[in-house]
This record gives structure tokens, sequence and C-alpha cells, in this order.
């Protein structure tokens, strides 16, 4: 029973989004699951260790490239080319992270755009003889069928990455509960207090931020390898705060918040976007209204009620 | 490399740097002043270069539209800091950072509500060429970087000559001071934002003859900007002149060296410059808060 208290909530969560499979069309839930785990990584550096950053699409771009090179020029299994996305992505974040962590809140979201920047410039002209420039990379014709799940068909591809979803959100919640977790909280709120205990915020920083772009370079090689195809646009400066939006829209530093942002902000996309040319001016004022409302974001304000509408009186849990 | 491109380069370089400058002062003297972060200074360079589109195709003067666009931006800056800034002065710099994308966001929302998504030229007004060495150089390049100089000059003059701008010199280095001396700060924030508004207006009418006038210019340039103000030192004007001018030549002249290099150049400098100094060229401790 005690096994089930922990996973409830993360089953009930997929479990709706499972269903939601039904409803909604392919495409759409797919882009919703790899979004939310893209997501997943700036809300972690936001909310729990208080850096917004506003490069995440460089780390998005390194997964993505590190599996499109696989792919197109070496193997064709999907599968080690997601390894290796995250492989690669680690090793990146694990060196840059070493130089940035260091740098204050606001220097860091700039840090981190002009390394997104410098990579969009480093795939779209420099590299561009490996890369193809703008015209991107293309091998949904190299990826081998795989036994169990294969990869290449979008059936199996959203069973994929639901799963891949369901287990990161179990290590996020199991990240939250653990000292290490307390740990980036403890960074944001009161570093001086945290180094007179004995914590190194440094390292401490250091690996919230392997970890959140380690998440992020996951979504960027599932995102490869379900187009089967990555172009420098990815990485675009332009698109640089898509993840700070949708953090802030599904609640920053909550569980579920970048499910219930990416659906929102995707779902909002698609549906305004054929109403009404100029959605941007509704996510706009929606920022803006979030922030001005207390900066709870979607989840953050249902998640009070639902609480008190699941248990009873009295236990109802921080 | 020969003179003649060397020297439109170093002007190019320059016009470039001028128009980085007449954004980035904005930002700089309000995160100084208010420790806000405000990127919404790129919505009003986009107002300011769309109305000079308006007012030209409605005049035919370009000048005429460089000012309305400075009014009609500092319209905008005075209504966004009455209904957002007013209340979100005293949070933290994130915060700022992210309410003023929002604005920035539904900003480039309104703009191509009402002016559509397709790009406007707007032309440029002095059409003549100077003599430099042999070389032809458009006067009006020379024309944006004299006016960068000489705004530069009145800001300085404000706020040195001015009772107001000493009062926001002082309390750039301490607020709390300034109000214990009874001053109303929160006046002299509105005359600030507004003050970075109408520069940021200006940068605007002024690049709009440059470039084309289209509803993403503002994110365009965001990450220039802000490299200007990072390198410079948040909040320090003398840091802000210096840095926009080395980004606009790195731009200019790293385009003439290897084309590639032209946008990359700059942010490789910054990374360069925040390791070996994280508070930017001119920034000083005490902005540290």
């Amino acid at each position: 029973m005690k096994v089930l208290k922990w996973w409830w909530g993360i089953l009930l969560a997929f479990l709706l989004l499972g269903a939601a499979r039904i409803f909604l069309p392919l495409p759409f839930a797919n882009e919703i699951i790899i979004f939310s785990i893209y997501t997943m990584g700036c809300n972690f550096l936001l909310g729990r260790v208080g850096f917004i950053s506003f490069g995440q699409p460089a780390y998005l771009a390194v997964g993505a490239y590190a599996t499109a090179f696989y792919l197109y020029y070496f193997g064709t299994n999907p599968y080690i080319g997601i390894l290796l996305g995250i492989g690669v992505g680690l090793v990146v974040s694990a060196i840059v992270g070493a130089f940035f962590v260091r740098l204050r809140s606001d220097y860091f979201a700039l840090v981190n755009l002009a390394l997104a920047v410098i990579i969009f410039y480093l795939m779209e002209k420099v590299l561009a003889k490996i890369t193809h420039g703008d015209n991107g990379l293309w091998f949904l014709a190299n990826m081998s069928s795989t036994p169990v799940l294969n990869l290449g068909k979008p059936g199996d591809f959203f069973i994929f990455i639901f799963l891949v979803a369901m287990a990161l959100w179990a290590f996020y919640k199991y990240l939250d509960d653990s000292l290490f977790g307390a740990c980036c909280l403890g960074t944001k709120i009161n570093e001086d207090k945290l180094r007179f205990l004995g914590y190194s915020n440094y390292s401490i920083r250091w690996m919230a931020f392997i970890i959140a772009n380690t998440t992020t370079a996951l979504a960027g090689s599932l995102y490869a390898v379900y187009f089967g195809f990555v172009s420098p646009a990815i990485t675009h400066p332009a698109r640089a705060a898509d993840p700070v939006v949708v953090t802030i829209l599904g609640g920053v530093g909550t569980l579920y918040g970048p499910i219930v942002g990416s659906i929102a902000y995707t779902g909002m996309k698609d549906l305004l976007s054929g109403f009404i040319a100029n959605w941007e001016l509704f996510i706009g004022l929606l920022l803006v209204f979030i922030m001005l409302a207390g900066e709870k974001g979607i989840w953050g304000t249902l998640d009070p009620y639902l609480k008190k509408a699941f248990y009873r009186k009295g236990t109802v849990p921080k | 490399m020969d003179t003649q491109l060397l020297i439109s380069g170093v002007i190019f370089g320059l016009s470039i740097g001028s128009i980085f400058f007449l954004l980035a002062i904005g930002l700089s003297l309000c995160f100084g002043l208010m420790r806000i972060i405000s990127l919404d200074q790129l919505l009003y360079y986009s107002v300011g270069a769309y109305l000079t589109y308006t007012i030209h195709v409605a005049t035919g003067n370009t000048w005429l539209g460089v000012l309305g666009g400075m009014v009609a931006a500092g319209l905008v800056s005075f209504g966004v800091e009455r209904f957002v800034f007013l209340r979100i002065y005293e949070r933290d710099i994130t915060f700022t950072m992210i309410t003023s994308f929002g604005i920035l966001f539904a900003g480039i929302g309104a703009i191509k509500y009402i002016w559509g998504l397709i790009p406007r030229p707007v032309p440029v007004p002095i059409d003549a060429q100077l003599q430099i060495l042999g070389t032809g150089v458009p006067l009006y390049r020379l024309v944006v970087i004299v006016i960068s100089f000489l705004v530069y000059f009145g800001i300085w003059l404000f706020l040195n000559r001015t009772i107001t701008g000493k009062a926001i010199r002082a309390g750039i280095e301490d607020v709390e001071h300034v109000e214990g001396l009874g001053i109303n700060v929160y006046k002299l924030f509105t005359i600030t934002f507004i003050i970075a508004g109408i520069l940021s207006g200006l940068a605007g009418g002024l690049h709009s003859s440059l470039i084309m006038v289209d509803p993403q210019m503002g994110l365009e340039v965001l990450a220039f900007v802000f490299m200007v103000v990072i390198i410079g030192g948040l909040g320090s004007i003398k840091g802000t002149l210096a840095s926009a001018f080395i980004v606009g030549q790195v731009v200019s002249l790293g385009s003439l060296v290897y084309a590639p290099l032209a946008q990359m150049a700059p942010f490789a400098t910054m990374l360069l410059i925040l390791l070996i100094k994280p508070t930017g060229l001119y920034g000083s401790k005490l902005l540290k808060r």
C-alpha cells in the first residue's frame, strides 16, 4: 500500500495522459509528451534551483544533433541514437555547467542564451558541411526497425516516450523527496545557511544543472527520432523562451506543471492559431497575468483544490 | 584586407553599435536604478520602427516618423509602467525578467494584429554618400552615429547637471538613502522608465531604414542588446557605450574576416569576458544585491 501511495499521483497523471491518446490525434499527443520532457529540465532549474535559463534550446540541440549524427552517418538503431544523445548531453552539460553555475541568476540566463545562439550558428553556418545547414539532416529512412517497439512507427513511438516520461517523472518525484532535492531548494532560498550546514552550493547547483540539461538533451534526441529530421531551427534564438513560458504556464517547481503547461501551450498554439493569427498576444498576456496573480501557474492554482478534494480533512500533505 | 572594405566595415560597425547603444542604455538605466530587467524595451523598439513606417507612408517624411515613433514608444512605456511595473518593482530580478518577457510577447502579438506579418521597408531619409579616403560612406549611417553620441552627452548632462538626474544617480548607488532624503523614488522610476522607452523607440526608428521592419525584429536584436548590457556591466552608462561599439565592431569586422562568424563572434567574446570578469567591463561589486 505504501508503494502505491507514493506512485498513485504519477499513475493517475499518466493514466489520464494515456486516455488522452484516444481523443487526441497521435502527433499532438507525441508533441505534448516530448514537450513536457523538454520543459521538465527548465522547470527543475527554475523551480528547484532558482536558475532561469533562456538557453534551453542549446541542450535540446546537443541531444538532437548527437542522435542525428549517429543515425545519419554511422548506425541505424534508434535506441543507440537516443542513448548517445543522453550521453553527449550529460558530457556537454557537465563541462558547460562547471563554468556557468558560478554566475548569478540573471547573468546565467543570458550566458545560456549566448550558448544557444552560438550552437545555432555553429550548426547553420560553420559546420554546414556536416549538418547540411538549413536543409537539415534527414534520416527517417536510415532507422532500422527494432524488435519490441518499432520507433519508426508513431504508434509504437508513443508507447515508448510514454514509458520514458513515466520513468522520468518517477525519478523527479524521487529527487524531490530526497536529500538532494531539499539541498537544491536550499540553494535557491538561502545559500549562506546551506553553506553553514556544510554543503557546497557549487556542487549542488552543478549536479542539478547536469540533471536538468541531460533531461533536455533526452527531449532533443526524442525529437530527432520522432521527426527523423534535425535542422538548426530547433535551437533558433526566437524560440529560446518557449520552455520558460511553458514552465510558468504550468506552474513553477510543481511536478505535473510541465505536463499541464505543455498541453495548454501546444493546445493554444494549435487551436488559437486556427482562429486567429496572433496567439502570441494571448500567451503573452496570460504570462503577465499569471505572474501578477501570484506566479502559481495553472497546476499550482489547481493543486490545493485537488488535494482538498482527494484527501480527508486534516491529512492533506504539504 | 583592402582599406575601402575596412573603412566601410568600421562605419557599419559604428552605426550598428550606435543602435545597440541606444537600446541598451535604457535597459542599463532600468537595471541600475530599479533593479529590473526590462525585456519589453525591445517592444518599444519595434513600436518605434513600426510608427516610423506608418508615418512615413502617411506623410513621406522619415524623420517625422522617427519623432512619432519616439513619442509612441514613450506613451506605451508609460502605460506599461503604470499598469505592470509599478506593482512589481519590489520583486526579484528573475520575476521582472519573465513578466517583461510576457509583455514583449504580447506586444509582438499585438503588432502582428495591427500591421500584419509581412516585413515592411522604410526608405533611407538621406541618400547622400560621403567620401572618406576615397570610400563612399552613406551619410545616414554617420548621422546615426552622431545622434547616438548626442544622446550619450544628453544623458550625461541630465545625470550630472540636473537635480532629477543627480537623484537618479544617487538612486543607482542606494535607493533607500534617496528615499530617506524625502525624494519620491517612484517618480524617479517612472521618469527613468519613460526615458528608456523613448530611447528604445529612437533606436527602432533609426534602425528601421537600415533593415526591414518585421514583427520579430525585437527578438532578433534581443540577444545582441543583452550582450551589450552584460559586457558593459549592468547599470554602467560608460560601459554600455564602450561595449556597444565593441560588439558593433566585432559583428561588422568579424563578418569581413569570415562571414559565418558575424553572428557568433560577439557571443564568444561575451562568454570570454564573463568568464574572466563576471561583472562585465565596468560593472561594480556594488550592484550585487
